[in-house]
């Protein structure tokens, strides 16, 4: 029992930080049905930037959110305003797959040619700390990185729904041409938008980094764990990613734990097809939605 | 489907390029081989492609043989050249390049290329036109299970077998030291789970109690879970069957758990001594065990000369020689000797010749059985007061080894 509660923790901590990434994956997607599968690479990016930060300046990894959050949303804006933006038409949907996937590999090449493909690790000297809470071991980094995905999807889910950009965001989500008819601008909403969701891969870069070794293509395997989080949870709901991103940590820990480490990855997979062929939709997605 | 104009111009094209290389080929292969001048050793190096770090450092080790040999006159009085071809890192591409190198390039010898994937289908070629293949780096067992009579393999044991040293060390403490369970978490890798598997044959046999034993996919980045697992368990010894990240992370998730066994052992990670202290921290590498088939202050024959020799030639420090290119030079060294011994570089008598007697090299003095897998023992290191020393077998220590393993950060 002693285990199961110990990998209870284990995932759910982990979980939060996942949460974060696919939080920004699914606000893009319910607002302008873009599928960035660029946003494990920009997690990679951001976890890189925090990594030469912390190497070359000594900037703590947690501090140095508030430097990489802030670059890589004009990053996100950029994004969509050069690259997002000018698809139009029918198409523009599967072609978002395209240009989004273009811009993970051009990371990836980039990331590559600049750091080589050793894996990195940003290690503050507080790495190798634990506390001991009733019995469980906890990792320091681990509560940090849980603590501050936790904050930051709290800011979110206030930007969303206390302010006037949020009501217009959740407008476009919930009907995008009444949206513009009540007078939302939603170019300029999608490209905020748009710029968040990098923001929150951002954070979670400079977390990721702390927790787990990485390399320029690492971003492959979280790109697939992000795209089945944000399916469980339902397709545009935040509330939803966050939601599957516990339950993904926590049954892959558990499974580990109790079962084997080969089982844990696939583990969730059985989880997710089983959850989608009685409920379609996801957690918290909706059965219809009108464009 | 239907021949376009353009098509058939093309297919001329294609096709006369094919006969004047051909022609060309032919023509060559007539002016091959004088037995005055140079031995002509063809070798294929991954240059390209996965595995061309360590096709770059076998790469490395070649030529500063090649200079260090011509520099002192050559092999039999005559100059060494080299004639290294890329593979891609492919296994298909590397056969054809030694099929290339022995019917056109008319080679004299062949040098093995890099890893066990490579060297099998690349061994077999060679062994079907009598050409001696002494390889530095297809130790797994693949390579042997063909029984090819014609392979070398030039390090201390085989690939499987390197961890053997560990268990050696174990059993040779007093009863009271040993330990009396182990946990065994391994990567699903040729190289990393099956050499964990056969220390938990060897130890069980011994009497050491598994408590626990997992194989982990490579995707697998979290240790975490894994580990709680295994120290709720209190094994005395953690053997892993490792590679390298998930090695550094297993240590990672031991420090953050508070969890300290009496032995840790792993394949690989440890044995790095570049990286290693980087990734799990400068303080907590002390009493950590791994194993390697050469070592930059190892007192193999020539390996002294072999270290300054390579530090002058391509800068770095010591710590930073891939040991595949000690491994690749010494392919050199054994070829030189039986050369000298033979007076000849009559492919079928090295053959012979190395099957019998024992060749000195920076890996170490090395002897084969009768499919030239290696009749020698690894060295055990450890990270002794901060430093990666061998420490066991005696024969070759730098530093006595300390068991227990101290706590983290000590």
């Amino acid at each position: 029992m002693h285990g199961v509660v110990q990998a209870i923790i284990l995932g759910v901590l982990i979980g939060g930080v996942y949460a974060l990434m696919a939080s920004g994956l699914t606000l893009v997607f319910g607002i302008m049905r873009v599928i960035n599968v660029a946003q494990g690479a920009l997690v990679i990016l951001a976890a890189y930037l925090s990594y030469a930060l912390f190497t070359h300046l000594h900037i703590d990894p947690f501090l140095s959110i508030l430097i990489v959050t802030p670059a890589m949303f004009v990053l996100g804006v950029a994004v969509q305003l050069v690259f997002v933006r000018s698809l139009r038409g029918p198409d523009a949907s599967e072609l978002s797959l395209l240009v989004t996937w273009a811009l993970a590999l051009g990371i990836e090449g980039a990331l590559s040619a600049v750091f080589k493909t050793t894996y990195r690790s940003t290690l503050p000297s507080y790495t190798y700390h634990s506390w001991n809470v009733f019995g469980y071991q906890v990792g320091v980094v681990r509560v940090l990185g849980f603590g501050a995905s936790a904050f930051l999807l709290g800011v979110l889910s206030l930007l969303l729904t206390r302010t006037r950009f949020g009501r217009a965001v959740r407008a476009t989500v919930q009907n995008p041409t009444a949206a513009t008819l009540l007078g939302v601008d939603s170019n300029h909403v999608q490209t905020l938008s748009f710029g968040i969701g990098v923001s929150m891969a951002a954070a979670a870069g400079a977390v990721y980094g702390v927790i787990y070794p990485f390399n320029p293509g690492s971003h492959y395997d979280l790109i697939s764990r992000l795209l089945s989080i944000v399916v469980l949870g339902g397709l545009g709901s935040i509330g939803g990613a966050v939601a599957a991103a516990l339950t993904m940590g926590v049954v892959e820990s558990v499974v580990a734990v109790e079962i084997s480490p080969t089982w844990a990855a696939f583990s969730f997979f059985i989880v997710l097809i089983a959850f989608l062929l009685v409920r379609p939709q996801g957690i918290f997605g909706l059965r219809e939605r009108t464009l | 489907m239907t021949r376009t104009p353009a098509r058939r111009l093309a297919a001329a094209l294609v096709t006369s390029v094919v006969v004047a290389a051909a022609v060309v080929a032919s023509g060559s292969a007539a002016h091959a081989r004088t037995s005055a001048g140079p031995i002509k050793i063809g070798i294929s190096l991954s240059l390209s492609g996965d595995f061309s770090d360590s096709g770059k450092a076998a790469q490395r080790g070649y030529k500063l043989w090649r200079n260090v040999v011509n520099a002192h006159g050559g092999v039999l009085g005559r100059k060494v050249e080299l004639i290294v071809k890329d593979d891609t890192s492919s296994p298909t591409q590397a056969s054809t390049n030694y099929q290339n190198f022995i019917t056109k390039d008319k080679v004299d010898l062949v040098f093995g290329p890099f890893s066990t994937l490579l060297s099998a289908p690349s061994a077999a070629v060679a062994n079907r036109y009598g050409y001696a293949f002494i390889e530095p780096a297809g130790g797994g067992p693949a390579v042997f299970q063909e029984k090819l009579h014609n392979v070398f393999f030039t390090q201390p044991a085989p690939v499987l077998q390197s961890a053997d040293v560990f268990v050696k060390y174990l059993l040779s403490l007093p009863k009271s030291q040993q330990p009396k369970t182990a946990a065994y978490p391994s990567l699903d890798d040729p190289f990393a789970s099956p050499i964990a598997d056969r220390v938990r044959t060897l130890l069980e046999k011994a009497g050491v109690k598994t408590v626990y034993k997992t194989v982990y996919p490579s995707e697998t980045t979290d240790m975490t879970p894994i580990m709680q697992k295994i120290a709720s368990k209190h094994p005395d010894a953690v053997i892993g069957g490792t590679q390298s990240n998930d090695a550094f992370a297993q240590v990672k998730a031991m420090i953050q758990l508070k969890f300290s066994p009496k032995f840790v052992f792993l394949t690989n990670g440890p044995n790095d001594p570049a990286e290693f202290p980087s990734k799990v921290g400068a303080n907590n590498v002390n009493g950590i065990f791994s194993t390697g088939d050469w070592f930059p202050q190892e007192r193999s024959p020539g390996n002294a000369a072999f270290v300054k020799a390579y530090v002058k030639a391509y800068g770095g420090s010591v710590d930073t020689i891939d040991p595949t290119a000690a491994e690749a030079y010494a392919v050199g060294q054994v070829v030189q000797d039986v050369a000298k011994k033979i007076h000849s570089i009559d492919n079928k008598r090295i053959i012979a010749t190395l099957h019998a007697g024992s060749w000195p090299t920076v890996e170490g003095v090395l002897h084969w059985n009768s499919i030239g897998e290696p009749q020698g023992s690894d060295l055990l290191v450890e990270w002794v007061n901060g430093k990666l020393n061998p420490v066991f077998p005696k024969a070759v220590a730098l530093a006595t080894p300390i068991t227990p393993k101290p706590g983290w950060g000590g």
